[in-house]
């Protein structure tokens, strides 16, 4: 049973600060990503929980124990590198049952737990190949097998997918998900993809520039995304940003003035705003419909049809352009012109410094 | 694709030269070898009367059985403590030492800069002070020690090469550095301690100057080393100082034979590697 704490977590390289501060509570059993652009430090924050990594400053706890000191191999977790890292001079079987033999299972029980491993990724068959004779995600499940057979508290994933094809991305994303459910343990992944993110995780923790942006479940960050940085991020096709300013103030609802919209109004919290304040307003593209009286209007410059839906790129004007996911298969021409209109509620509002209203 | 095209007979044709011209030497030797005893023999001639009992002269005046003793007890003496020496320096550079301690290395690579023939003399002084002069001592612990800057440069370029997500799985998997050399990185740098092991082999067999200058008992010194003695013993006697060269050589040759795959692996990853 472990959870893991951060409070006021810091590294330095050298002079370079590349995590800035985190705070972080994980419950026992949860499942939580780190996402971020590459360069965010997404695997210096993983590599410091594993202990690869020293932590300049802050406390690190995994299950109630500060272990800021504690050796890699005593810190109860195991992790799957995104290079594999598989030994390359061993069987898979040897490789799986590395670990083991170092912390002197007997032969039997060792035997018996690479066998249950090898079951559970299905990969009975390839206990006697050497990984150079391995394809990548057969290889991959060897790297998750050397991880589950030590039992750890904690499983850390850095980019465990991302060397394989589209396809068996998608195969292993969910088998991983069962496995967490299977094991019940605490798992800590990472990744650039926020489909990975979304699909995965029980919460989400969004990294930026060093510093959390965002901690919530995938659906939290999509409905109320905490800043411009965040809803950008979460949702794909990206959500769409336009400049706007305040035009009027009612009770529960301000309308908006921009030169490229006929002034929507909508639902906000707020009444402390003044006509005149300069905001952003989100929309994701799945909540943009076509409406003839809608708000937003202009020439339409990509038609994507998927099948289940038609991706269309509509121009307002020239340095402006907003995308709208239409469900289903839609008769849009290129070139003809096009109005969305959208709920009042499904607008988000970012102030000047980026911050959700 | 049956007949070879005439730009590889011309290679194979200036092979062939530059065979005949690395062998014809050593063939000349072995003619002169089979002639009579205290004959001067001249060039390339198949002697009329072949005198094979030569060879066996030549292995007792040489006393070639106790040459190969004497330069087995010292490849022994030399090989195995500087690969290991070597292999875990290398290890502790590429991987154990950073930042501050870099300059640790640039003192190895600095080493590989000495000629030896500039240390020879003071090696001399300093074997004699530790009264070791004329053993066989005198020779295996200044080898180990020149050999140290090259070993060690040479396991470092394999340990960079390996990736240290290997070093940080060992670890999670709960290795401790001394366990993780010796399960995971010395296997892994096998070929590289095997190309070693046949290079410092080959150089201690040949080696002729150390020997020759710290000792004076030539059953004490390498083979090559003896050879010095023999000539100077046997100068006049063509084909018996033929016979015992050739005799001296044979270990090499026949290591050679034995370990060919590995010479070459060893060569190509010194070329490769730089
Ligand atoms: N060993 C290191 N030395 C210096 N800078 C590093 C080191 N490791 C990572 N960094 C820097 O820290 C930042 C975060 O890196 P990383 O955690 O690998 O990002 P991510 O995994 O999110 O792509 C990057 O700017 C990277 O250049
Ligand atoms: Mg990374």
């Amino acid at each position: 049973m472990a959870g893991l704490k951060l409070q006021d977590v810091r590294k330095n390289f050298g002079a370079v600060e590349v995590i800035k501060g985190v705070d972080l509570e994980v419950e026992h059993g949860e499942f939580v990503v780190f996402v971020g652009p590459s360069g965010c430090g997404k695997s210096t924050l993983l590599r410091m929980i594993a202990g690869l990594e020293e932590t300049t400053s802050g406390r690190l706890e995994i299950g109630d124990r500060l272990v800021n000191d504690v050796e890699p191999r005593d810190r109860g977790v195991a992790m799957v590198f995104q290079s594999y890292a598989l030994y390359p001079h061993m069987t898979v079987y040897d490789n799986v049952g590395f670990g083991l033999k170092l912390a002197g299972t007997p032969k039997a029980v060792r035997d018996a737990k690479i066998r249950a491993a090898a079951r559970v990724l299905q990969m009975e068959h390839l206990l006697d190949r050497k990984p150079a004779q391995l394809s990548g995600g057969q290889r991959q499940r060897v790297a998750i097998g050397r991880a589950i057979v030590r039992e750890p508290d904690v499983f850390l994933f850095d980019e465990p997918l991302s060397n394989l094809d589209a396809a068996l991305r998608v195969d292993m994303r969910m088998e991983l998900a069962r496995l967490h459910t299977d094991l019940g343990a605490t798992m800590v992944y990472v990744t650039h993809d926020q489909v990975e993110a979304m699909t995965l995780a029980d919460k989400i923790v969004v990294l930026e520039g060093g510093i959390v942006q965002q901690v919530g479940s995938p659906l939290d960050l999509y409905n109320r995304p905490a800043n411009l940085f965040v809803a950008g991020f979460i949702g794909s096709p990206k959500m769409n940003f336009l400049a706007v300013t305040v035009d009027s103030v009612t009770d529960d609802a301000i309308r908006l003035a921009s030169p490229l919209l006929a002034a929507p109004a909508v639902a906000a919290p707020r009444s402390w705003m003044l006509p005149g304040d300069r905001l952003t307003l989100g929309i994701r593209p799945h909540a943009l419909l076509l409406d003839d009286t809608g708000p937003i209007g202009g020439e339409v410059t990509l038609v994507e049809r998927l099948g289940n839906e038609t991706i269309v790129r509509i121009r307002l004007d020239a340095a402006t352009e907003v995308t709208a996911a239409l469900a289903g298969q839609r008769d849009v021409a290129l070139g003809a012109a096009a109005r969305l209109g959208l709920a009042p509620d499904d607008a988000h509002l970012f102030d000047n410094d980026g911050r959700r209203l | 694709m049956t007949a070879a095209k005439p730009k590889t007979w011309l290679a194979r044709l200036l092979l062939a030269l530059l065979m005949t011209v690395t062998l014809l030497p050593f063939l000349s030797m072995f003619t002169a070898a089979l002639a009579p005893s205290g004959s001067y023999p001249n060039g390339l001639s198949w002697p009329a009367d072949p005198q094979w009992s030569n060879f066996a002269r030549a292995f007792e005046a040489a006393n070639m059985g106790q040459l190969v003793l004497s330069s087995t007890l010292i490849v022994l003496g030399v090989v195995p403590v500087s690969v290991l020496a070597a292999t875990m320096a290398g290890y502790g550079l590429a991987k154990l030492t950073g930042g501050r301690n870099r300059w640790i290395y640039l003192v190895f690579v600095a080493g590989l800069t000495l000629p030896f023939e500039a240390v020879i003399t003071p090696l001399y002084y300093e074997v004699r002070a530790f009264g070791l002069l004329n053993t066989r001592f005198a020779i295996i612990l200044p080898l180990i020690g020149l050999y140290m800057p090259f070993s060690v440069y040479w396991m470092r370029a394999h340990f960079l090469n390996v990736p240290n997500d290997l070093t940080e799985a060992a670890q999670l998997d709960g290795a401790t550095r001394w366990k993780e050399f010796w399960l995971v990185q010395v296997p892994l740098a096998r070929p590289a301690i095997m190309s070693l092991t046949i290079l410092l082999f080959l150089w201690t067999w040949n080696q002729f100057l150390l020997p020759v200058v710290l000792v004076k008992d030539p059953s004490r010194r390498t083979m090559a080393g003896a050879l010095g003695a023999f000539q100077g013993q046997w100068g006049t006697d063509v084909p018996l100082l033929c016979a015992g060269s050739l005799l001296i050589l044979a270990p090499t040759v026949l290591l050679f034979l034995a370990f060919q795959r590995h010479f070459v692996a060893a060569l190509l990853q010194g070329s490769v590697k730089g």
